[in-house]
């Protein structure tokens, strides 16, 4: 393809540095953000001059690379076609991925982001009688849709060094009921960390030990920001083990949150059970073409890892600095002990234009979660947070400000 | 010489005229880029009632938009999900609270099933019908009542009553897929009046996909029922008169209490399966001038009355279709036409039980396409059927 990505944004708009980050923003988080956005109003316009700088949702900030956005451009004869009719296929999305692993189609199932996967999980493994165990905070999509529809629930509060208590979840999966879902981020959302091969294999084994019939969903969106090296994905463990499935996505890393691509990974028998739940055609013609072209780029998501490692360093350090205390980061994003309720820090933010995370409670009253934007955006920003946190610290968070 | 490389200056100079008249027969395309079209280059697509001509224009110019400044910063999906659901409120002059959008009409249809069915309440649908109801209650072993369509092929309203009481859920596709019939709005309107009064507990999901090609002048949409009435949603789509199949966008029309229900199903808001591309296609479609879409209606109603009378000359009869695709008598089975006609360069669709043995469904290309393929259907129907 002739386009550079520079190219690309040219031709796309009058030049923007930030056009191509439309298909980046949001990932698993999109649905929170609009269940909130479909009860309140729009949000108050900055004050002139002063640009919204959005690290509240664990984007990566320069959106997908140029193969993916030449990609998009060269399917516009295509947007009339069904994705089983277009070139290339969904098949063979799945087919390209499936290859990328050295297995079969039948190993993997498609999903509309990873929530679909998710979802698809809580259905088909979750019931009145079978539990669904959890961490608290983690992502929260898979818990919502427990409480929602009133399914047994039991977190596990993350250890002092937030990171996921594997004891106590061991023991809540292989309880008295046995449980039918085990939920396992890692890395983690909010808090950034992430645990080592040899402990999710042990995990992994004391369940199935006890209960061979609980499945572990272990959702590995920030796989492509670890730079912990005791780190290994589970995917190898999943397509050897029955019940272990690997969730993926191509929001994160790979920019393309906009376009909503996930999938999960496991032994032929586990993914039958999901595939069942799969809505036909759940990747648009464009998101096939993209991820497709995004497989075949791995040059720019090795890139991607060292600009947010950098960025994330250089973060963490100014926070340091300023007496801040972030968990160990594994992400692309921070989960920050600021001695104070995270809803002061936000809004204090807010008046800067720099969009923070929302609360995860039980931390809310005193960790944020700051996801890693551009170098360009982080230098602005650690200068904002400075700012926010030599304000007083309020007691309890009450109103004031948005 | 046109090249890969003008054309996409050509879109990103907003030059993009000639765009408008793509689509999958594209041979200005297709000679540019062989590989593009899954359908194999040359081959002409009439097997899943998709729109031939694509979205236009100015829907392409709104996806090209989400790029650039006029969509700045539109990522956020509380810059393109709202704004499409205001859109569609007010084109449809309903509320925004009537409004769920879907990952195509597809999720709209997974989580009526899902919602609405129960191991002792019941799917009700015609036979045949398109399957995705049908196919997820089975999937969940919620029990599924099939209902046998009348002897023109139409939803028998009588039977489909008697089915419906105590039912869960009643699927009523008009137009019909892959039959092609229509209810007329009269009809339509005292069957859920009467289901009301009889079954008061029963949804009914009135697929309208085929909508917008309905030429029947007894046709009105029955949105303003299901405004009204908590039991009763309509869906629609963006996959076919918009031409959109590529982006997957759909929509349901209902009582705010039941599209509460339906948008938590997504888990929390309907939208988290929706990509922002055609979020951005869906508002340029649904705000573009009335005229796309009569003049999409007129020409696909140039093309049937082509291709129906083509059939109808010789002695097969297609159902009265209402919608861009036919439902044709063609006395031997769909399978081996089907596989005659892919070896000339024609995809006709798939086998509808119980009709397997008898009808094809054919959906509507261009007119230079259906002139190609009913000359593929000639050769192919003058040999002797063979048993199936």
């Amino acid at each position: 393809m002739p386009v550079s990505r520079r190219g690309f944004l040219r031709l796309a708009g009058p030049a923007n540095p930030l056009s191509g980050a439309f298909l980046s923003a949001r990932g698993l988080e999109a649905e929170f953000a609009e269940a909130q956005a479909q009860a309140r109003p729009p949000r108050p316009a900055l004050p002139p001059g002063v640009d919204e700088i959005r690290i509240s949702s664990n984007e990566n900030p320069l959106g997908p690379g140029k193969a993916a956005l030449d990609a998009i451009l060269g399917k516009f004869p295509e947007a009339g076609r069904y994705p089983f009719n277009s070139t290339p296929a969904d098949a063979d999305l799945a087919a390209a991925i499936a290859a990328r692993f050295k297995v079969k189609t039948e190993n993997i199932v498609l999903g509309a982001g990873s929530q679909e996967i998710l979802k698809s999980a809580m259905r088909a493994w979750v019931s009145p009688t079978r539990a669904f165990v959890t961490a608290l905070p983690t992502f929260e999509n898979c818990t919502a849709y427990a409480k929602r529809y009133k399914l047994p629930l039991t977190e596990i509060k993350v250890d002092a060094a937030m990171r996921l208590d594997v004891g106590p979840m061991i023991a809540a999966a292989t309880g008295s009921p046995a449980a039918g879902l085990v939920f396992f981020n890692n890395p983690n959302n909010p808090t950034a960390t992430v645990h080592g091969a040899k402990t999710v294999t042990d995990m992994v084994e004391r369940i199935r030990k006890a209960s061979p019939d609980t499945v572990i969903l272990i959702d590995e969106a920030y796989h492509d920001y670890v730079t912990d090296p005791s780190y290994e994905s589970a995917v190898p463990l999943a397509l050897s083990t029955p019940n272990v499935l690997v969730a993926r996505t191509f929001s994160k890393a790979y920019g393309m949150a906009g376009m909503r691509i996930g999938y999960a990974i496991g032994m032929a028998a586990t993914m039958k059970q999901l595939a069942a739940l799969k809505m036909p055609y759940n990747i648009s013609v464009f998101g096939v073409a993209a991820a497709l072209a995004a497989l075949g780029d791995d040059g720019h998501i090795a890139e991607e890892r060292t600009r947010n490692t950098a960025v994330r360093a250089f973060t963490v350090k100014a926070l340091q600095e300023m007496g801040a205390k972030p968990a160990d980061s594994q992400g692309n994003f921070l989960f920050v002990d600021i001695g104070r309720p995270a809803k002061d820090f936000r809004d204090e933010c807010a008046k800067s234009g720099v969009m923070v995370g929302r609360d995860f409670p039980p931390f809310e009253k005193s960790h944020c979660r700051i996801s890693i934007g551009t170098m360009d955006e982080m230098t602005r920003a650690v200068e904002v947070f400075r700012a926010a946190l030599k304000t007083p610290v309020t007691t309890s968070g009450e109103k004031g400000g948005r | 010489m046109l090249t890969r490389r003008t054309f996409v200056q050509t879109v990103g100079t907003g030059v993009a005229a000639y765009i408008g008249s793509r689509g999958r027969e594209n041979s200005l395309w297709a000679a540019l880029e062989p590989a593009l079209g899954a359908v194999a280059p040359g081959m002409i697509c009439l097997s899943s009632n998709e729109n031939p001509l694509g979205p236009g224009t100015t829907v392409l110019n709104g996806i090209k938009a989400a790029f650039g400044p006029n969509g700045a910063r539109p990522g956020r999906y509380d810059g393109t999900s709202r704004p499409l659901i205001e859109a569609i409120a007010k084109r449809q002059g309903v509320k925004p609270e009537n409004i769920v959008l879907g990952c195509g009409s597809t999720q709209i249809l997974r989580s009526c099933t899902h919602l609405f069915t129960a191991p002792d309440k019941a799917l009700v649908g015609t036979i045949p019908t398109y399957e995705e109801c049908t196919d997820y209650a089975k999937l969940m072993g919620h029990p599924v009542r099939p209902v046998a369509l009348d002897a023109d092929l139409k939803i028998d309203l009588g039977k489909l009553g008697a089915a419906a009481k105590g039912a869960g859920l009643v699927f009523y596709c008009n137009p019909n897929n892959p039959t092609a019939t229509y209810v007329g709005a009269k009809a339509t309107r005292q069957f859920l009046a009467t289901l009301a009064k009889e079954s008061p507990d029963t949804y009914v999901l009135v697929d309208e996909a085929y909508f917008d090609y309905v030429t029947d002048p007894d046709h009105d949409t029955h949105i303003p029922i299901a405004v009204e009435n908590p039991h009763v949603i309509v869906a629609r789509t963006f996959s076919k008169a918009y031409g959109m199949a590529g982006l997957r966008m759909g929509y349901a029309v209902g009582h705010p209490e039941t599209i509460k229900k339906m948008a938590e199903w997504d888990a929390g808001s309907g939208t988290s399966s929706l990509n922002v591309l055609a979020m951005h296609a869906g508002l340029a479609a649904i705000e573009q001038d009335a005229s796309f879409i009569t003049a999409e209606r007129a020409r696909n109603k140039e093309v049937r009355d082509f291709t129906m009378k083509w059939f109808a000359d010789r002695g097969m009869k297609p159902t009265d279709s209402q919608a861009n695709f036919m439902f044709v008598n063609i006395g031997r089975p769909a399978k081996a036409f089907r596989e005659a006609c892919r070896a000339k360069g024609v995809l006709v669709a798939r086998d509808f039980p119980p009709f397997e043995q008898t009808h094809c469904r054919i959906s509507y290309g261009t007119m230079d396409e259906m002139k190609k393929a009913v000359a593929v259907f000639g050769d192919v129907l003058a040999k002797k059927a063979t048993a199936a």
